[in-house]
C-alpha cells in the first residue's frame, strides 16, 4: 500500500547530496548570457534609448530594444477569464514608448558573460521624461490624477449582491464596519528565476530549459508571439527552487530570452538576481477591504457588506483579476451567510505588476473576514467560538453553493463536515481552556480563524504511463513541480493500483515535450487533478495487462489478478506473468499475439502504454481549516512572539502524510512572514523602497513558533475518483486572521491591528487607542 | 579584464584558476570549478544557500572573492557529500523532510556538517544557532531542526566525540 504512506521523497537524495539541476546550473556551447536593462523610472515617457557605446563594449553581441520586436507583436495574453476587458493594460514584452514601473523591461543585451552585459547596460543611454508616479490606489482614482494607461486607472469594477443585504443590514441588532489593508507582499522563492533557450536553426526548433508551472499553457503563448507551431517549441522545466504561485508565469523574459536566441543564432541564457526578482516578479496581495458584517439578537451572521479595491501595478498580467476575484468570491467563508454584496474595484498604479501567492485573496480575504467576526463578537458579548460555530455552514448543507464564482467558474463546496471539525480543533488546542493573561510583563492572547480554501482548479490534466518489458514504470505528467514532491506523490499513486515498488516507478514533468497537452500546478491541483491522472492512466494500465495476458493465455479476465508486479490466477504458486512479461507482449511487432497483420496500423500492439486526460471538475475541492495562535504581547514595546500554531483541517484523503505536514508547516511560515514581516513598499517617485533581503525580512529560524497539524481524512472530496483535497494553502490561509486576532485578545483591544504587517509600532498603536478610547 | 591565478585546496584537491579579481568565490566554484551545489539565492550575503566551508569556518560564498581565497582550504556540499548514498545529516534531513524544493538545501547541509563536526552532541539552541543565518523559503525549519535534533540524540546515544578539523568524505 503506497497511497497515505509518509514515504520518504524520491526527489530528496539529488537535491541533498547537491546534484539537483536548477537553471542556473545549465549552459549549452556556444551559449551567450543575457542581462535585462530595466527602466530606473517609475513613469515615464521614452524619448530615446542610445546604444553606441554599449554596442562597442568587447564581448557585446546585441542589444535589443522595442525596435527590435516584430511587427504586430501581440502583448502578452492573459490567460484566465477577468471580470469585464482588461486587454488596454496588458504587457509588451519591453515597454513602448512609455515605461510604467521600476523594473520594466527596455532593452535585452546579450554578451558573452553575465558580467559583460551588466557593464555594457551601464553605458546604454536612457533619454526618458518623468511623469508623475501613482503609488496609491485612493490617489489613482481622484478625478485629477495621473493617468497610468489611456483607458484610465480604474481597470475594473464588479461585484454581486446576493440576498438582501440591505434589508439585513436594517434589520440587524448587531453591526461591525471596519476597514483591512493587506500590505504587498509575494512569494519570494529562494531561487531566482531563469531560462536559456536554444534555437536549432537548421531544425527550426526551438527549446527553453527554465519555464515551470503551466508549461504547456507557455509554450502556446509564445508559439503565438513567435509564430512559431505549438510543437515546435519544447519548454523543459529543470529543478526549480520554488513558486508559491510567482514563479512559471509567461513574463516578459519568456518572450525575449528565446526571441533572442533566434535572432542570434546561438543559445541564450539568462540568469535573474535577487534585486532584480524584487522589482520583476509579480508581486501580490496589495488590497484594501471595507466590511460590514451584521448579526441578528442570536448571534446569527446576517450579512457581509464588502467594499474591495487591488493595486495591480502597472500592468495586468498573465493572472488578470484573479486575485481579487478569488478574495471576492470566497469572502463568506465557511458561514451560511447568504446576504453577501462585494463592490470591487481594481486599480492601476505604477508599481511591479501583480499575480497570485500561494493562497491569492484568500490570505486577505479571511484576514478582513475574521477580524470582523472577533469584533462583532466582541460587541455582542459572545464567546468568538461560539459565534463562528453557530454559524458555519452544516453538512446536509453540502454540497453548499456559495452563489458567487471566480474566473467564470462557481463558488461550491463540495462537501465538510465543518462542525465537527471546528470541535475537533478546537478541543484539540485547547480553546477553551482558561490560560495566564500575563506572563513576565507580556500579554497573553489566543486567536482563530475558520476557513474554506478552494483546491484542485483549472481545466484538466494528462498524464501518459508507460510500462517497460523490465516492469518499470515511467509516469510522463502534464502537470509541473517546483519542490511540492509531485514526483514522490505521483509515484505513489502508481505504485498502489499497479502494485509495483516505488522504486520501480519514475516520474518526469513540466516538458511539453513528453506529453501532448497539460495543465501544470496551481490552485493546490496537482495531487488532485495530476494524481486522478496518474490513479485512472494507472486502471487502464491494470485492465490492459489483465485484458491481454487473458488473451494470451486463455484464462477469463475475471479469473486474473494484478498483485506484486504480476498477473495471478486464482490461488496458483506461481504467477502466469510479470507485468513486464505483458508489456514485452504488447510491444509493436511482437508476433506473440499479434493476428494476421493488417496493412494499416496494430491498434492492440502499442505497448503497455495508456494517455490519460482527465477533467476537472470547476469547483475543485473544498477544504475546512481552523487556525489556532497563542501570543504573547509586550505592551512596552510591541513586539510579539507567538507561542504555539496550529492548523487543523480535513483534506479528504492523504496521499503522503509528511508532505502534508511539511505543506501546512512551511505554509504557516510564510503566512507569518506577510503578517509579521514581509512589505514590499513604495516611495512618492515610485521607487521600491524594500528591495533586498536586508530591508524584505522572510521569517529565519527565530521567527518560527512550534506548529502542529491536524490532519483529518473525514469527507472526501466528492469532485474526484481518489477523494483527496488540496492541501498546498491550507497553511497561509489564516494566519494573518489567527495571529491578528490573538494580539487584539492579548491587548483587549477593540480598534486597530487592521493593518498588516502587524509590526510592533502597529501593536503599540493598537494600545494607545485603547487607551485614548 | 586582467585574470588573476588563484592556488586553493578544494573539498582536499589542489586546484588553480585564472579568475577575474571580481569574480565571486561562489561564481568561481560553480563557473571555473563546476560545483553547482553551492547556490546563489541572493547574492548579497542575507540567505546563506552559498554557504561554504572556508579553512574550517562557514562562509557565504557571494561575499568573498575568488581572489581572497588564494591558499585557502575549501569544502562544499560535493565534498560534504559520500560518494554514495547521503551523510547522516543528509540522511536525517530526508528523513524529517527537512528539504522541499532543495534549493536552501545545500546551504543548510554545510552548517550542520559544521556544527556536527565540531560539537557532535549540540543543543537545540546550538542547532537553531547554527540555523539561524540561513533562509528556507519551504519547509518553516521544523522538519531541518527535527533532523538536526534527531542526529544530536543518536550522537548523544552513541557517545560521538568531536573531530579534530572538519573533514570530508572525499579524502
Amino acid at each position: 500500500m503506497a497511497i497515505g504512506e509518509p514515504i520518504v521523497r524520491v526527489e530528496d537524495e539529488r537535491f541533498l547530496r547537491g546534484e539537483g539541476r536548477f537553471i542556473a546550473d545549465y549552459a549549452l556551447p556556444r551559449m551567450v548570457e543575457a542581462h535585462i536593462l530595466r527602466s530606473p523610472y517609475a513613469h515615464a515617457t521614452i524619448r530615446s534609448i542610445g546604444l553606441d557605446q554599449a554596442l562597442a563594449l568587447p564581448g557585446v553581441h546585441a542589444v535589443l530594444t522595442c525596435d527590435d520586436l516584430p511587427e504586430g507583436l501581440p502583448p502578452i495574453h492573459c490567460r484566465i477569464p477577468t471580470h469585464g476587458d482588461l486587454s488596454p493594460y496588458l504587457q509588451y514584452p519591453l515597454a513602448l514608448g512609455k515605461v510604467r514601473y521600476v523594473g520594466e523591461p527596455v532593452a535585452v543585451i546579450v554578451a558573452d558573460t553575465r558580467a559583460i552585459a551588466e557593464d555594457a547596460a551601464e553605458l546604454v543611454e536612457l533619454d526618458f521624461d518623468p511623469l508623475p508616479a501613482v503609488t496609491d490606489p485612493a490617489a489613482a482614482l481622484a478625478a485629477d490624477a495621473e493617468q497610468v494607461h489611456e483607458a484610465g486607472n480604474l481597470a475594473g469594477r464588479w461585484g454581486f449582491d446576493l440576498g438582501d443585504v440591505s434589508g439585513a443590514l436594517e434589520a440587524a441588532t448587531f453591526m461591525v464596519s471596519d476597514r483591512f489593508s493587506i500590505q504587498r507582499h509575494t512569494a519570494m522563492p529562494m531561487e531566482t528565476r531563469g531560462l536559456l533557450a536554444y534555437y536549432d536553426v537548421g531544425r527550426g526548433l526551438l527549446d527553453i530549459y527554465g519555464p515551470t508551472k503551466v508549461v504547456h499553457t507557455n509554450r502556446n503563448l509564445l508559439a503565438t508571439m513567435l509564430r512559431m507551431g505549438e510543437a515546435e517549441i519544447r519548454m523543459i522545466e529543470p529543478d526549480v527552487g520554488g513558486s508559491f504561485g510567482a514563479r512559471g508565469e509567461f513574463y516578459p523574459e519568456d518572450f525575449l530570452i528565446p526571441f533572442a536566441a533566434i535572432k542570434l543564432r546561438r543559445p541564450v541564457r539568462w540568469i535573474e538576481d535577487r534585486v532584480e526578482h524584487f522589482a520583476a516578479i509579480n508581486h501580490s496581495r496589495d488590497c484594501v477591504f471595507d466590511v460590514t458584517v451584521a448579526a441578528d439578537a442570536d448571534g446569527i451572521i446576517t450579512a457581509f457588506d464588502v467594499k474591495l479595491v487591488t493595486d495591480m501595478g502597472g500592468y495586468i498580467r498573465t493572472h488578470g483579476d484573479v486575485v481579487p476575484s478569488h478574495a471576492g468570491a470566497s469572502f463568506p467563508g465557511p458561514y451560511r451567510v447568504r446576504n453577501y454584496r462585494l463592490d470591487a474595484m481594481t486599480v492601476m498604479t505604477n508599481k511591479t505588476p501583480t499575480g497570485t501567492y500561494r493562497a491569492p485573496g484568500m490570505f486577505e480575504a479571511n484576514f478582513a473576514r475574521e477580524r470582523a467576526i472577533d469584533r462583532l463578537a466582541q460587541k455582542m458579548g459572545m464567546e468568538r467560538a461560539e459565534l463562528r460555530r453557530k454559524n458555519l455552514i452544516l453538512p446536509e448543507q453540502m454540497p453548499w453553493h456559495v452563489g458567487t464564482e471566480s474566473v467564470k467558474r462557481p463558488t461550491i463546496f463540495d462537501s465538510g463536515n465543518f462542525p465537527l471539525i471546528f470541535d475537533r480543533a478546537t478541543d484539540a488546542f485547547g480553546w477553551s481552556l482558561p490560560y495566564q493573561r500575563e506572563v513576565d510583563g507580556w500579554k497573553r492572547g489566543r486567536g482563530m480563524c475558520a476557513l474554506v480554501e478552494p483546491s484542485g482548479l483549472g481545466p484538466f490534466e494528462g498524464v501518459r504511463i508507460e510500462v517497460d518489458q523490465h516492469g518499470r514504470v515511467q509516469i510522463f505528467s502534464g502537470s509541473s513541480n517546483q519542490g511540492q514532491g509531485h514526483e514522490t506523490v505521483l509515484a505513489q499513486i502508481a505504485s498502489e493500483v499497479l502494485t509495483v515498488p516505488m522504486e520501480k516507478v519514475r516520474v518526469r514533468h513540466g516538458d511539453t515535450g513528453i506529453i501532448t497537452f497539460g495543465g501544470g500546478t496551481y490552485a493546490s491541483r496537482t495531487a488532485i487533478i495530476g494524481g486522478n491522472a496518474v490513479y485512472s492512466a494507472s486502471i487502464s494500465v491494470r485492465t490492459k495487462a489483465l485484458d491481454a495476458a487473458s488473451r494470451r493465455f486463455g484464462i477469463p479476465v475475471e479469473e486474473l489478478d494484478l498483485r506484486e508486479g504480476a498477473i495471478w490466477h486464482g490461488l496458483n504458486n506461481e504467477p502466469v506473468a510479470k507485468i513486464g512479461d505483458i508489456a514485452r507482449m504488447l510491444m509493436p511487432g511482437n508476433q506473440e499475439i499479434l493476428q494476421t497483420p493488417s496493412a494499416g496500423n496494430i491498434p492492440d500492439n502499442d505497448g503497455l502504454v495508456v494517455t490519460s486526460y482527465v477533467r476537472a471538475v470547476s469547483a475543485g475541492a473544498a477544504v475546512f481549516a481552523v487556525h489556532l495562535a497563542d501570543v504573547l504581547v509586550d505592551p512596552a514595546t510591541g513586539e510579539t512572539r507567538v507561542e504555539r500554531y496550529m492548523v487543523a483541517c480535513d483534506v479528504g484523503r492523504q496521499i503522503n502524510p509528511m508532505i502534508v505536514e511539511g505543506q501546512i508547516v512551511g505554509g504557516v511560515a510564510q503566512g507569518l512572514g506577510g503578517t509579521f514581516l514581509e512589505e514590499l513598499t513604495y516611495n512618492e517617485e515610485g521607487q521600491l523602497t524594500t528591495g533586498t533581503f536586508t530591508d524584505y525580512l522572510m521569517p529565519n529560524i527565530y521567527d518560527m513558533p512550534p506548529v502542529t497539524s491536524l490532519v483529518f481524512e473525514e469527507s472526501p472530496a466528492t469532485t474526484n475518483a481518489l477523494g483527496v483535497k488540496g492541501v498546498g494553502e491550507v497553511g497561509p490561509s489564516g494566519v494573518a486572521a489567527a495571529v491578528g486576532n490573538a494580539i487584539a485578545d492579548a491587548l483587549g483591544t477593540s480598534v486597530g491591528l487592521n493593518t498588516l504587517p502587524l509590526t510592533p509600532q502597529r501593536v503599540i498603536e493598537a494600545i494607545g487607542f485603547e487607551v485614548g478610547a | 579584464m586582467n585574470k588573476r591565478r588563484v592556488d586553493l585546496t578544494v573539498n582536499n584537491r589542489a586546484v588553480s584558476m585564472m579568475v577575474e579579481p571580481r569574480l565571486s568565490l561562489a561564481d568561481a566554484l560553480r563557473g571555473e570549478l563546476g560545483l553547482t551545489g553551492t547556490h546563489l539565492g541572493c547574492e548579497h550575503g542575507v540567505c546563506g544557500a552559498c554557504t561554504i566551508i572556508v579553512d574550517s569556518d562557514p562562509v557565504r560564498g557571494c561575499l568573498m572573492l575568488a581572489v581572497q581565497a588564494e591558499g585557502a582550504e575549501i569544502v562544499t556540499i560535493e565534498g560534504a557529500t559520500p560518494v554514495v548514498g547521503l551523510s547522516e545529516i543528509q540522511a536525517a534531513l530526508r528523513e524529517f523532510h527537512g528539504l522541499q524544493c532543495g534549493f536552501c538545501t545545500p546551504g543548510m547541509v554545510m552548517v550542520l556538517h559544521h556544527l556536527f563536526s565540531n560539537n557532535p552532541v549540540p543543543s537545540d539552541s546550538e542547532i537553531r544557532e547554527a540555523l539561524s543565518g540561513q533562509l528556507c523559503r519551504c519547509t518553516g525549519y521544523q522538519g531541518i531542526v527535527n533532523a538536526a535534533k534527531a542526529v544530536a540524540a543518536r550522537h548523544m546515544h552513541q557517545n560521538v566525540q568531536p573531530r579534530e578539523t572538519s573533514q570530508d568524505h572525499r579524502e
